[in-house]
């Protein structure tokens, strides 16, 4: 037989390619002009970096949302920066380019970077440290390491309630991804929020079956909206990041979206992400990430910093388009159980 | 009458599914409708999938790249739809993409020689690759694929809206398999497909062009994995995500061999598929049972197991699946 090495040599050469890029930075002055870098070693001075976790800085998602909860603190004496990470394995080195600049405080984005937070945070003992959305287990974590997390139940409460209030055939679905902690809480709390507006509400629950694809299979979170809609839910709850927005989608597809037919979304306000949803979309089940990560870097630039875990805030996104067709009295009954969520005289166990 | 002798065992299958079904229907037509209706929309990229693989190894290629293939196909026809708002190009440029990916694999294999499991894995990573690194978020096309009746068809019970009233590729899907069995088994092309695919040499001998037919072949299937993509992202849903082909092209696979490598099969195995995620879907939604859900979601994957492991035995691949054809060895 002949051999053709190049057969071998084009694909893998292909591959290479591919997977050369590390990832990319950007500098933040707002205005464009880029400053000289200042010495983030001189106390005058207050760098913050922020590693992204896969994706881009604007994806409209959980990393935009962290840079401007940094942008927020931006003036006289502080700098921030922010790395583009694009693969998991960079993230150690995104956050050591950080380190090495001897910035006083990081903000890494996302649950799967907790392990690199950690790491970075114990051979950094005087940087502070905030991780988005990842929960500090007091055995492991190191005492500069913040965690942002977010009650889920709570976000999932208000959504379910407002649900509950507007559901005409007392059938709402919620379509989730792989079952895990979040996406458990977030529909412990749809279904207790629905029960709570409307007590002979029927919930319909599925959880997506298979692990490594369970937030990114659309089409199957398509298929479940589609047969709870036939099975007569009218309102539909997407949480489990592509597999839910596909949830949203097929809402959106049917006749009678937005009239008898709602849908809401998860994390983010997704009027934003997920503009397909827009015919069904009346609000979503939203994490405070902005307000959130900027309450936890003024703690650190004045010092007040604690490590552990910081308990965001959660709520429900605009209404937009929906705004006027939202009567006035759910609307106003919502907003009541969101500050209760709030104050903590409600509490979802 | 012969036909039926000869088929007894699946034609007796059939007629029962099909009374079970009406069955079904007549007891709770609602969620009858319902649960068909969602087998069949998840069944529809399987069996596009399947074709693909059917196509491939009875001409004697392993495709293990239908997952890439269809990924590819996904991706090529959401952007292209974004890009230029036209729904038609996206259903074109996906059906093309496949088309290339088809031919990547035809020419490594078939003519370079290539070990068709590498060539299978090499289009699996590079189509993660491609899609994830070009792929951007907020793009929106104009519409999907929308869902039609079929005039007539879609009026017969049960069978009319699970069937006849989804989008175009779920109804070319169930054309394809049809066209493909008749293709297969009473035309030259299908005679000579499977030669290929048993015997090479001996088609060889008998002056069979094997390589300019097996090329062919595997581009042209490419085509269908670029459609089941184009399903995905464009009539199943309207969005492009990362990795949303999520293993329906090894599903695909054994959807082949529990098919027996023939057409109509394939498509009987897909619906049983669907049929069984519809049942795990419903137990899991309705709370009927209090059994946790990792187990309601294992019935389809457990179901399909034992189903294999039945046919098992009674199935043979193609001859010549996996060996490249080299004129004179």
């Amino acid at each position: 037989m002949k051999a053709k090495p190049f057969l071998v040599a084009a694909p893998a050469a292909l591959a290479l390619v591919l997977a050369g890029c590390g990832g990319s930075t950007g500098d933040t002055s707002s205005d464009g002009s880029s400053a000289a870098p200042k010495d983030c070693s001189s106390a005058d001075v207050f760098c913050i970096g922020l590693v992204t976790d896969k994706g881009t800085i604007d994806d409209k998602s959980f990393n935009q949302a962290a840079w401007e909860g940094v942008k927020a603190l931006e003036g006289e004496g502080v700098q921030t920066k922010y790395i583009e990470t694009k693969d998991s394995k960079d993230y150690p080195a995104n956050i050591k380019q950080f380190t090495d600049q001897k910035y006083d405080s990081i903000v890494t984005v996302g649950f799967l970077m907790g392990e690199a937070t950690v790491t970075a945070a114990k051979a950094n003992p005087t940087v502070k440290f905030i991780g988005v959305d990842q929960f500090q287990d007091a055995a492991k974590t190191a005492p500069n390491v913040t965690g942002l997390i977010f009650p889920e139940a709570n976000a999932g409460y208000a959504a379910g309630y407002l649900a509950g209030l507007m559901t005409k055939t007392s059938k709402i679905g919620i379509v989730l991804g792989e079952e895990i902690p979040p996406t458990q809480m977030y529909a412990k709390g749809y279904e207790l929020g629905s029960k709570a507006a409307n007590p002979k509400i029927s919930v319909a629950k599925v959880y997506h079956p298979a692990g490594p694809n369970a937030f990114s299979d659309s089409p199957w979170g398509a298929g479940e909206a589609k047969k709870m809609l036939a099975q007569g839910a009218d309102i539909i709850f997407g949480a489990g990041g592509g597999t839910g927005n596909g949830a949203l989608g097929e809402v959106a597809k049917s006749s009678g979206a937005g009239t008898s037919l709602f849908c809401i979304g998860v994390d983010v306000d997704q009027w934003e992400t997920v503009p397909e949803a827009h015919p069904c979309l009346v609000t979503s089940a939203e994490k405070k990430l902005v307000d959130g990560t900027t309450e936890l870097l003024k703690q650190a630039k004045d010092g007040s910093i604690k490590g552990g875990n910081f308990l965001g805030k959660t709520g429900l996104s605009e209404y937009h388009d929906f705004d006027s067709k939202i009567p006035a009295d759910v609307k106003t009954k919502v907003e009541d159980v969101i500050k209760k969520l709030e104050d903590g005289s409600l509490k979802v166990a | 009458m012969e036909w039926f002798l000869r088929n007894k065992v699946w034609a007796t299958t059939a007629l029962l599914v099909l009374v079970a079904a009406y069955a079904f229907y007549f007891v709770n037509s609602n969620i009858a409708v319902s649960m068909f209706s969602y087998a069949w929309f998840l069944a529809v990229p399987l069996v596009l999938g399947a074709m693909v693989g059917v196509i491939g190894e009875r001409s004697g290629v392993v495709n293990i790249g239908i997952e890439g293939q269809m990924l590819v196909g996904a991706f090529a026809a959401f952007f292209a739809a974004a890009a230029t708002q036209s729904v038609i190009i996206g259903v074109i440029a996906g059906a093309l993409s496949g088309i290339a990916m088809g031919a990547f694999l035809a020419f490594t294999t078939v003519k370079g020689q290539l070990d068709q499991i590498i060539a299978g894995v090499v289009i699996n990573i590079v189509a993660t690759g491609i899609t994830s690194f070009y792929y951007e978020s907020g793009k929106t096309i104009p519409r999907g694929l929308p869902n039609f009746d079929v005039p007539l068809l879609s009026k017969i019970p049960l069978i009319g809206p699970v069937f006849f009233s989804d989008g175009p590729i779920a109804l070319f899907a169930l054309v394809i398999a049809l066209v493909l069995h008749v293709l297969l088994f009473k035309t030259r092309w299908g005679l000579r497909t499977r030669a290929v695919g048993e015997y090479p040499s001996a088609a060889d001998t008998a002056g069979i062009n094997v390589v300019g037919l097996r090329l062919f072949n595997v581009t042209v299937a490419g085509t269908l994995a670029g459609i089941a993509g184009t399903y995905l992202s464009m009539e199943a849903t309207s969005t492009f995500e990362r990795d949303m082909s999520a293993g329906r092209g090894f599903l695909a696979l054994a959807i082949l061999i529990f098919g027996a490598w023939r057409p109509m099969r394939a498509l009987a195995a897909a619906l049983f598929f669907g049929f069984m995620s519809a049942s795990a879907s419903q137990l899991q939604a309705s709370n009927v049972v209090d059994i946790p859900q990792q187990f309601i979601n294992l019935l389809p994957y457990v179901l399909t197991l034992v189903v294999l492991a039945a046919a098992a035995g009674r199935v043979r691949a193609p001859g010549a699946v996996g060996q490249p054809f080299v004129k004179g060895d």
